[in-house]
C-alpha cells in the first residue's frame, strides 16, 4: 500500500515534471511591456493568412489593433511601396515585410528604424544565429527575422513511381532521371523548372555550392562576385539541361507554372521552405490525378553531401514614420518569436520559422494539418530542419539588390534564348550590375 | 451690363488649380530633382547634392535607355499607322452604316477603350501565357506548337497587339464624329457630278478627315511614348525586359532602384523627346493646311 502510494505519487510528480518540461519546451521570451492607449498598426505582408495571425497579437495585446495589408510579393509590390513611401516621407506603414536580401537596400535609404532601442537586450537570443545576423548592422538591428528559407526539392512522388525512377540525391542523379522522364514521356515531363527571372532562386542554388556574391569590407566598400566557378557550374549545369529540354522556363508563381506542375508535367521543383506553404495553398483545391507531393533533400554536388542554400526568408521592418515605434517593435517581436504566432504562420502559411525554439515545436510535424497535410503527412519540417543545418550562414547582400534582380532576368533570358552562353550570362550579370551599382555611388569592387 | 474680367479665369480656376497642383509642380519638382546626385555615406542614408548635369550626361550614355528609345520608334512605326488605317476603315464603316446596326458597331469597337489597361493586360496575359492560354492550346490541338508571346522576337507585337485593341475604337469614334459633321450638301454634289463609293471617300470623305487625323496621330504618338501598364502587367507571366519602354525604365529605376534624380532626368529627356515629336508633326499640320 505504501510502496503503491510511493509509486503514484512519483508516477504524478513524473507527470508533473513532464508538464513542466513540455511547458519549457517552447522558450518564450520575456517580452517588454506593451504601450498604453489604443494603438492601430499597420503592417504590410505578403503571408498568406496572415490576418490570423497578427489577430493573435491583439488577442494578447487588446488596446493595439493591426491592420494588415497584403500590397504584393517582394519587388513586385511590396518593395517599390515602401522605398516610395519611404522618398515621400509618408504613407509608409508601421511595420513591413522585407527579405533578408533587401535589409541592405532598405537600410541604405534611411527608412528602417534602428530596433535596439525599443528591444529587450537579450532578444536576439530567442532567434538562430544567423537571421540575427541577416537583420543586424554593426550594432544596429533593422528587422526582427520571421522565417528562413533553406531550400530542398519538392516531387511529384506519382511520377517517380510511374516512370521508376529513384529519387535523386545528387545532380547527376537528377539529370540522368531528366532524361529518363525526357525519353520515357516523350519530352512531355520536365523533371524541373528553371526560375529564370527569379535571381533570388538561383542565389539559393549557388550559396548551396559555396558561392558567396557579397562581401562587405572591413573598410565599408563592397566586393561583388556573382560569377565565381561555383556559380558557373550552378549555371552551366541548368543551361545543359534546358539545352537538352530536360527542363522548362515557366515563370515562378505563375499560372502556367502550377498548371503545368498540377497535370504532371513538372516533376520536381527546388524549393524553400515557405515553398511546402506556396504549394499547399496554390494547388490543394486542384491536386490533379492522384498527384502525390513529397519532399526531399536538395541534390547535392559531392555524393553523400549535406548543403543547401537559402531562398528568402523575412523579417519584420519597423518604419521611421512610425509612430508607434515601441508597439511595432513589440509587435514584430512577439509575431515572429511567440509560440502561438509561430504555430500559425507555419500552418497558415509554411512560414519555417526563424525563432530557435519554433524548430522543435511538435506542431510543425503535425500531419493533419497543412504544409504536412498537403504532403500526405510526410514532415517536411524535419526535411527543411535538416536542410537549415547545411547553409552557409555567413552569406551577405548588397544594398543594390533591384539592380541584381533586374540584370539576371535579362542575362539569363538572353542565355535562355540561345544568344548567349550561361557562363557568359553570368560575366556580363556581373559586369552589368557593377557598372551600374558604381554609377549609383556604391563603393564596389 | 458690366463685362468682369475676372470672369472666366473663374471658370478656369478649378482647373488651373488641379492642373498646376497635380501637373505643373510635379514636373518642376522632376526639373529639380533631375540636378541633384546622391552622395552615399557609408551605411547612412545617401544625401543628395547639387551635380550640375551630371544625370544628364549619363542619360546620354545608358545603353539600356536608348534601346527603349530604339523600341518605341519600332513599335510607333509599324503600330500607329496600322492603327489609324484602322480606324478610319472602321469609321467610314460605321459612317456608312445606318441606323441600329450603326449603334452597335459604334458600341462594339469603342468597348475596349472603356476596360482599364491593367485589366486589359491581365485579360491579354492569360491569351498569352504558354499553357494556358485558349490560342495555344488550339494551336497544340491543330499539330502546332505553343507561341510564346513574351519572346523577345515577339514582345513588341504582342504589346502592340493590345495597344491596337485598346485605341482602335477610340480613334475610330473620333474620326466618325467627324465625318458626322461633314456637310451633307458636299455628297449630294458630288453625286451629281457622278462621283461613287470608293471615289466620295477617296476625294471627299478622307481629305476632310486630315485635320482629325493629325490629331489622333498626334495623341498616339504622344501614347507611344508612354507606354506603361501593358508591359508592366505582362511581367507577372514571363520575362519582360525592364526597359521594354522609356516609361517601364524610369519606373525600374525610380520605384526599384530608388534612383529619384536620375529617373527625373530621364523622365525629362523623355518629355523633351515626345514634345520635339509632336511639336514636328503639328507644324506639318499646319503647313499642309495652309496650302
Amino acid at each position: 500500500m505504501k510502496l503503491k502510494q510511493g509509486m503514484m505519487l512519483l508516477i504524478a510528480g513524473g507527470a508533473v515534471a513532464g508538464a513542466i518540461a513540455l511547458a519549457q519546451a517552447f522558450n518564450e521570451p520575456k517580452y517588454q511591456a506593451a504601450p498604453k492607449g489604443e494603438i492601430t498598426l499597420e503592417y504590410w505582408s505578403w503571408v498568406p493568412k496572415m490576418e490570423e495571425q497578427a489577430a493573435l497579437f491583439t488577442k494578447q495585446y487588446p488596446n493595439i489593433k493591426v491592420k494588415v495589408v497584403n500590397v504584393g510579393a517582394g519587388q513586385s509590390g511590396t518593395y517599390p511601396k515602401l522605398q516610395t513611401a519611404i522618398k515621400a516621407g509618408t504613407g509608409a506603414p508601421d511595420v513591413a515585410q522585407v527579405e533578408f536580401g533587401y535589409i541592405p537596400f532598405f537600410a541604405s535609404t534611411g527608412g528602417l528604424a534602428d530596433l535596439t532601442k525599443y528591444l529587450p537586450s537579450d532578444a536576439k537570443n530567442y532567434f538562430v544565429p544567423w537571421t540575427w545576423s541577416q537583420v543586424s548592422q554593426g550594432k544596429a538591428v533593422y528587422g526582427i527575422p520571421q522565417d528562413q528559407g533553406p531550400f530542398a526539392m519538392i516531387y511529384r512522388k506519382d511520377i517517380f513511381d510511374k516512370y521508376k525512377i529513384a529519387v535523386p540525391t545528387t545532380w547527376n542523379e537528377y539529370e540522368a532521371a531528366g532524361k529518363k522522364l525526357f525519353e520515357a514521356s516523350g519530352g512531355k515531363v520536365k523533371i524541373g523548372n528553371f526560375f529564370s527571372t527569379f535571381a533570388p532562386w538561383f542565389t539559393a542554388l549557388a550559396w548551396a555550392n559555396g558561392a558567396q556574391f557579397w562581401k562587405l569590407n572591413t573598410d565599408g566598400s563592397y566586393t561583388q562576385t556573382l560569377n565565381s566557378a561555383a556559380a558557373k557550374q550552378v549555371a552551366n549545369y541548368w543551361g545543359r539541361l534546358l539545352e537538352k529540354k530536360y527542363v522548362s522556363t515557366l515563370g515562378a508563381f505563375s499560372a502556367d507554372f502550377w498548371n503545368a506542375v498540377s497535370k504532371g508535367e513538372v516533376a520536381t521543383s527546388m524549393e524553400a521552405a515557405w515553398g511546402t506553404g506556396s504549394f499547399a495553398g496554390s494547388l490543394e483545391k486542384n491536386p490533379g490525378v492522384g498527384a502525390e507531393y513529397r519532399v526531399a533533400p536538395l541534390p547535392q554536388w559531392k555524393k553523400g553531401g549535406t548543403a543547401s542554400g537559402n531562398w528568402g526568408g523575412s523579417t519584420a521592418v519597423v518604419t521611421t514614420q512610425s509612430k508607434n515605434p515601441e508597439a511595432a517593435a513589440l509587435f514584430a517581436y512577439w509575431l515572429m518569436s511567440s509560440k502561438a504566432s509561430v504555430v500559425q504562420g507555419w500552418k497558415g502559411a509554411g512560414v519555417f520559422p526563424a525563432a530557435s525554439a519554433g524548430l522543435d515545436l511538435p506542431e510543425l510535424s503535425d500531419k493533419t494539418s497543412n504544409p504536412s497535410k498537403f504532403f500526405d503527412g510526410q514532415n517536411v519540417a524535419a526535411v527543411y530542419k535538416e536542410a537549415g543545418k547545411g547553409v552557409n550562414t555567413r552569406f551577405q547582400w548588397s544594398p543594390w539588390a533591384p539592380t541584381v534582380d533586374a540584370s539576371f532576368q535579362k542575362q539569363m533570358d538572353l542565355a535562355v534564348n540561345g544568344k548567349q552562353s550561361f557562363a557568359d550570362a553570368l560575366d556580363n550579370w556581373q559586369a552589368e550590375t557593377l557598372t551600374k551599382a558604381k554609377a549609383d555611388g556604391y563603393n564596389v569592387k | 451690363m458690366k463685362n468682369n474680367r475676372l470672369t472666366p479665369y473663374l471658370f478656369l480656376a478649378p482647373f488651373l488649380l488641379a492642373f498646376s497642383l497635380f501637373f505643373i509642380l510635379p514636373v518642376l519638382y522632376s526639373v529639380y530633382l533631375s540636378f541633384l546626385t546622391r552622395v552615399r555615406n557609408g551605411f547612412a542614408p545617401p544625401t543628395e547634392v547639387f551635380g550640375g548635369f551630371a544625370n544628364y550626361a549619363r542619360v546620354f550614355t545608358d545603353g539600356d535607355f536608348l534601346a527603349s528609345f530604339f523600341n518605341i520608334f519600332l513599335f510607333g512605326a509599324i503600330q500607329v499607322p496600322l492603327m489609324l488605317i484602322f480606324a478610319t476603315a472602321f469609321a467610314l464603316i460605321i459612317d456608312e452604316t445606318q441606323g441600329w446596326l450603326s449603334k452597335v458597331f459604334r458600341t462594339a469597337i469603342y468597348i475596349p477603350y472603356t476596360i482599364p489597361g491593367v485589366i486589359a493586360g491581365l485579360l491579354w496575359g492569360f491569351l498569352y501565357s504558354r499553357n494556358l492560354s485558349p490560342l495555344n492550346y488550339l494551336l497544340s490541338n491543330n499539330g502546332g506548337t505553343p507561341v510564346n508571346f513574351l519572346d523577345s522576337s515577339l514582345l513588341l507585337f504582342s504589346i502592340g497587339n493590345i495597344v491596337t485593341w485598346t485605341w482602335t475604337g477610340y480613334n475610330s469614334v473620333t474620326l466618325y464624329a467627324n465625318l458626322q459633321n461633314v456637310s451633307r450638301e458636299l455628297y449630294e454634289a458630288a453625286a451629281i457630278d457622278g462621283a461613287t463609293g470608293w471615289n466620295v471617300v477617296r476625294y471627299i470623305k478622307l481629305p476632310l478627315l486630315r485635320p482629325a487625323l493629325m490629331l489622333t496621330l498626334i495623341f498616339s504618338v504622344i501614347g507611344t511614348a508612354q507606354i506603361f501598364s501593358e508591359p508592366f502587367v505582362l511581367r507577372g507571366i514571363g520575362f519582360v525586359p525592364v526597359n521594354i519602354t522609356p516609361n517601364t525604365y524610369i519606373y525600374q529605376i525610380a520605384s526599384q532602384d530608388a534612383n529619384y534624380s536620375y529617373a527625373a532626368a530621364l523622365a525629362v529627356v523623355l518629355a523633351l523627346v515626345t514634345f520635339a515629336f509632336s511639336a514636328f508633326f503639328l507644324r506639318y499640320v499646319n503647313r499642309s493646311q495652309s496650302v
